[in-house]
């Protein structure tokens, strides 16, 4: 890919990300309940005095300006302060980002580690045991609701059996020195093996728990990509050449199979988004999902505003990624 | 090389991963992160609980409640307007600094001054009433300057915490809401933000106000504060003794934890008075008489069973009945649906009122329990349950005063019944959900917010109870028990009625 | 279209699966026929009941009493109204929205595509849940807000898939034809192209409603659903939580509920998906 192209499918982001950020706004703007009356509950504030603070917030502009103030202040990284913890909304979030970021990195982790080998093997041997099992767990894992089943798995292995702690992302005892806030990676780095293993103890659950509806869509999307490839005609040949099966899809079938499940995969990482919130509720997770979930019951909007703005351009981000990825690897598509 | 990760997850899997206990270290399973640790930034009760773990206050309670000088030695009214309080010596914050009368000063212009800090105005400024300044003396002497006589002044101490000054300056508006430098029995060692606060015992701790009777030596290195917001994980985290102490124990789990032999339920009567706000500004809650019904058609004792296991007292008035100036004679409402139909009979609904009762997520579940008994009864009621904040500013004193009825309730920690009366029931009050107006409770408020003389000022707050027992402008509910699990192995601890955990004299076996 | 039908639900398992979604229409159809207690019935007495097969159970009240003794049995059989309403008003809904949103973009081009492509492309940047929880956030609670604020993101799902398949169709000679003959572009999007395009617009309507019914659950788990004493599955869930350590029925069934019709309505849609459309065969 030329850098001229490069930098064209970088300039179609940019609309993208506009229109997210002015629906966000909207959203946000358009939500009844006055923050300024928010912050200024219990202060046996006067009117004049909640009127004032709406002027320092910049409450009482026209809302094309506070738009445009929005933004400029979005992007050096200012989101205004969090109504209740009386912080900067940025710092709040940033505080609370590295346990969102390593569970839905473990789920996703999860879900390729089981969809790939699964539907690989169900596209080579179709119609065997195997294939059938994979096909009735595929539709349960996209019928299950996550919040219920993880509740169960709360109660079933943390609650009765205790195998797995019940909630947290780490016990302190076992805590590793803070270098990037993900404790598997802060594990490995102080090579402390009981700390890798009080983190993964307590990832486990909710990784599976977010992870498991995408694992079974990729896992549809790999065995149907892969029966495709294991078709076509190269694959044939190749067969008639004398190659061995196991050679052909190793070498040829899976390069060419696994295309659509980088691009599906990168699509699904918005039910992972969208799952934290669902998922670090049930599991006391110490992420942004719950962060944010507490927050619209107490209206603090200026936190949720960011999240959803944080999510939606993480998605497009992650979307526009896997879209390089996809031109990169196969050479067939051109622009 | 290789075989290390596999060694790990085998290991895992046989459930090695549980990090070894020392004997000397408290857990605790908390509901809510702190907001922030900056004593004078936050209005919620739960920061306050762990604040108090770190910081300490001018005043304090001892077990019974009862007002004691904790930072201060004592306090003498000068004037109804002046308050001395002479500063307790030897007192050290955590960083070694001792604390003097200029970090007191401080502490009290940070919060008084609008715009104090970082420009914001503390949101704990309402908490001091007619406090105008607060100046020192000398070395070992403050004052405290009123606008107008505000005897309550003491009790409302309690909800201050005195923070170093040199700290505070250096720290900024950023670090002190996340690190401390407090006078108290614990400093942090650590806060992993939504995860832990881990605390550690301060050598520098002056050993707590004197009132306060000593329990033992507390025997613990470090105390663990684990945020663990879902209630069944909570509960599963005691009786699995992953933790020592958890707050909110939910009632339908009392059983549970009693029944297991390493766990026990401790209770403490709470502060807070639960009811029912009527709007009287508005048919059909304009008429004493249809208030009256709905008091009397609330069976309120099968709910306290039902609902509460048992934990809570019932009200027929304002306030806890350990509160100063408590009405202990009031009659009681009792559960009548004959009566309650008579009363609505004769305010001209002869045929029963729909209404809606407004509701915010945690009091779904009495709401409509509520909700279905009223209707048995002929108040035919529907529940609304909307966000917190948007269910408040619906009912708010200066709001639209659409709505029929809200379920909601006050916290009266200082249990003086100025810090419930003033802003729940007088004209205007700032919590007057019920937008309740009666002349005569107004000056006997007023009255009441000013004498200092404690008989008589008691009196004014009983003839005032009594008078709005009769008007009714809330459904009267009930003051439920604070509620804690804990460990069999737990020794120098019982809940507070403040909410503060106080870990003072607390041992583990 | 008569032959593939024929075809439709052909093996035990896809039939057993329309059966279990129609059984799940008529038990949310007739449910004031069916369900043995009113649904929101409150006896504080009958607080967190065990199912009727547990002791202190009752037969009157099969799966037991939720915290305010109300019939859990009758909450989920009410509560599938709200869940079937809900999928497929919002899939309905969409579907009109998007078919028409994807037939003008795809057929006429040019600026109303660039419109519409835009702005699907804006929605699809934003997790499904994340944007409802912000509209709900926004709207307040309630049956009807729930189906806009999802409708509001799934119209988007028909419409790129209508929009790529007319952009296909329109180059056809048959389209052709008819634009030959003079046809007007509004006849030829809905008299031609639409009744040709409507195979996989159906198949992933029905696939849709199963993910719709999970979404409305999760928000009315997190407390950004219907209002009481209406009963939705997903807030039975939540609202049981609190006890499952001493009450698992009270989650766990109307979970199962969750899982039984979601579970129905994917493999029935797979076979109509089979018979409907030939091309997504294996």
């Amino acid at each position: 890919m030329t850098p001229v192209l490069l930098l064209q499918r970088v300039g179609h982001l940019v609309p993208v990300l506009l229109g997210v950020t002015v629906i966000v706004f909207l959203m946000m703007s358009l939500t009844p309940g006055d923050p300024a009356e928010i912050m200024l509950a219990n202060q046996n504030a006067t009117p004049a005095q909640v009127a004032m603070l709406r002027h320092d917030m910049g409450l009482d502009r026209p809302l094309m300006e506070r738009f445009v103030s929005f933004v400029g202040h979005a992007l050096q990284g200012d989101f205004g302060q969090s109504l209740f913890h009386r912080r900067p909304v940025a710092t709040v979030i940033m505080e609370r980002l590295p346990a969102t970021i390593e569970l839905s990195v473990a789920a996703m982790a999860f879900a390729l580690l089981v969809s790939i080998p699964l539907g690989v093997m169900a596209a080579v041997y179709r119609g065997g045991v195997l294939d059938r099992l994979a096909t009735v767990g595929a539709l349960l894992g996209v019928s299950l609701p996550g919040f219920w089943f993880g509740i169960l798995m709360l109660i079933g292995f943390a609650v009765n059996l205790r195998w797995l702690p019940v909630s947290g992302a780490i016990d302190f005892a076992a805590q590793p020195p803070g270098i990037t806030g993900l404790m598997v990676v802060d594990s490995m780095l102080a090579l402390r093996g009981d700390s890798l293993m009080n983190a993964l103890a307590h990832l486990v659950l909710p990784a599976i728990t977010l992870g498991l509806p995408m694992a079974a869509i990729l896992m549809r999307v790999t065995r149907a990509s892969m029966l495709e490839v294991l078709r076509q005609d190269y694959i044939t040949f190749a067969e008639a050449k004398g190659l061995g099966r196991g050679r052909i899809i190793a070498l040829h079938a899976l390069k060419n199979g696994l295309l659509p499940t980088v691009t599906v995969a990168a699509m699904e990482t918005g039910s992972l988004l969208g799952g934290n919130m669902v998922v670090e509720t049930v599991f006391g997770w110490p992420g942004l999902g719950r962060l944010v979930v507490e927050s619209i019951f107490v209206r603090n909007y200026p936190l949720v505003q960011a999240a959803v703005l944080l999510y939606a351009v993480t998605y497009v981000v992650v979307n526009f990624l896997a879209d390089l990825l996809y031109t990169v690897l196969n050479p067939r598509v051109r622009m | 090389m290789r075989l290390k990760p596999l060694l790990i997850l085998a290991a895992a899997a046989a459930g090695l991963y549980f990090a070894p206990v020392s004997a000397a270290e408290l857990r605790i399973g908390f509901t809510l992160d702190p907001l922030t640790l900056d004593p004078a930034n936050h209005r919620s009760r739960e920061t306050e609980s762990v604040l108090r773990t770190m910081y300490n206050g001018l005043v304090a309670h001892d077990p019974s409640m009862k007002l004691v000088p904790e930072l201060i030695e004592s306090w003498t009214w000068i004037d109804p307007q002046t308050m001395e309080a002479k500063i307790r010596p030897g007192v050290r914050f955590h960083s070694g600094e001792t604390m003097t009368a200029d970090d007191i000063v401080f502490t009290f212009t940070r919060l008084l001054a609008d715009g104090a800090i970082a420009g914001q105005t503390s949101p704990r400024k309402g908490l001091l009433g007619p406090t105008r300044e607060v100046v020192k003396l000398n070395d070992s002497t403050v004052r405290f300057l009123l606008t107008e006589p505000w005897p309550v002044l003491p009790a409302m101490l309690t909800f201050q915490e005195v923070v170093s000054k040199s700290f505070t300056e250096k720290a900024g508006a950023g670090g002190i809401a996340t690190t401390e430098d407090g006078t108290g029995p614990f400093k942090l060692v650590q806060w992993r933000r939504g995860d832990s606060l881990v605390l550690e015992r301060a050598a520098s701790y002056f050993g707590g106000g004197p009132g306060i009777p000593k329990a033992g030596n507390a025997c613990i290195e470090r105390t663990i504060i684990k945020i663990i917001p879902e209630n069944a994980s909570r509960v599963a985290a005691l009786l699995a003794g992953d933790v020592h102490i958890i707050n909110e124990l939910p009632a339908h789990d009392i059983r549970t934890v009693e029944a297991n032999p390493n766990t026990a339920v401790m209770a403490v009567n709470g502060t807070r008075s639960f009811f029912v706000a009527l709007n009287t500004t508005k048919k059909p809650f304009d008429d004493v008489r249809v208030r009256q019904a709905a008091n009397h058609a609330l069976n309120r004792k099968l709910m306290i069973d039902k609902l509460l296991a048992g934990r809570a007292t019932k009200l027929d008035g304002v306030m806890s009945p350990a509160a100063f100036g408590h009405n202990p004679n009031l009659p009681e409402y009792a559960f009548d649906p004959k009566r309650a139909k008579d009363l609505l009979t004769a305010a001209g609904y002869p045929n029963g009122i729909d209404v809606t009762l407004d509701a915010d997520g945690p009091q779904k579940e009495t709401a409509e329990a509520i909700a279905a008994l009223l209707t048995q009864a002929g108040i035919r009621t529907k529940v609304a349950i909307g966000e917190g904040s948007q269910v408040r500013t619906r009912w708010a004193i200066n709001g639209k005063k659409e709505g029929d009825m809200w379920i909601t309730s006050w916290g009266n920690g200082s249990l003086d019944p100025t810090d419930i009366f003033e802003p729940t029931l007088q004209t205007g009050g700032r919590g007057n959900s019920a937008f309740y107006s009666n002349p005569k409770v107004d000056a006997l408020l007023a009255a009441g917010g000013r004498e200092t003389d404690a008989t008589k000022r008691a009196a004014f707050y009983q003839d005032a109870e009594a008078l709005i027992h009769a008007d009714a402008p809330w459904i009267f509910l009930w003051l439920p028990q604070d509620l804690y699990g804990v460990s069999r192995r737990l020794t120098g601890w019982s809940p507070a009625a403040s909410g503060w955990l106080n870990l003072r004299d607390v041992c583990v076996q | 279209m008569i032959s593939r039908l024929g075809k439709l639900l052909p093996d035990k398992l896809a039939r057993l699966a329309g059966l279990g979604v129609l059984a799940f229409i008529v038990m949310a159809a007739f449910a004031p026929l069916i369900a043995p207690q009113d649904p929101a019935a409150t006896d504080l007495f009958r607080r967190l009941q065990p199912p009727a097969w547990l002791d202190e159970g009752d037969w009157a009240f099969p799966l037991g009493c939720d915290a305010l003794g109300r019939d859990i049995l009758s909450r989920i059989i009410f509560g599938a109204r709200v869940s079937i309403f809900i999928g497929v008003v919002v899939v309905l809904l969409a579907t009109v929205i998007g078919v028409m949103a994807g037939l003008a973009a795809g057929y006429l081009r040019g600026a109303t595509d660039r419109l519409i492509s835009g702005l699907v492309d804006v929605l699809l940047g934003f997790p499904y849940l994340i944007f409802a929880v912000g509209l709900m956030a926004m709207m307040g609670p309630g049956v009807l807000n729930m189906v806009l604020a999802l409708a509001y993101k799934e119209w988007v799902v028909p419409c790129r898939l209508v929009r790529g398949e007319t952009l296909a169709a329109r180059e056809t000679e048959y389209v052709e034809a008819a634009r030959a003959m003079g046809a007007s572009s509004l006849s030829i999007m809905v008299g031609e192209i639409l009744p040709n395009i409507l195979s996989p617009v159906i198949v992933v309507g029905t696939v849709r409603i199963a993910q719709v019914i999970i979404l409305e659950a999760s928000l009315s788990f997190l407390g950004l659903g219907v209002q009481p004493p209406t009963a939705s599955w997903g807030s039975m869930v939540a609202d049981g939580r609190a006890f499952i350590l001493d009450a698992w029925w009270v989650s766990t069934f109307p979970g199962l509920a969750i899982l039984l019709l979601v579970l129905c309505i994917n493999v029935a849609s797979q076979a109509v998906r089979d018979a409907l459309d030939p091309r997504f065969h294996d």
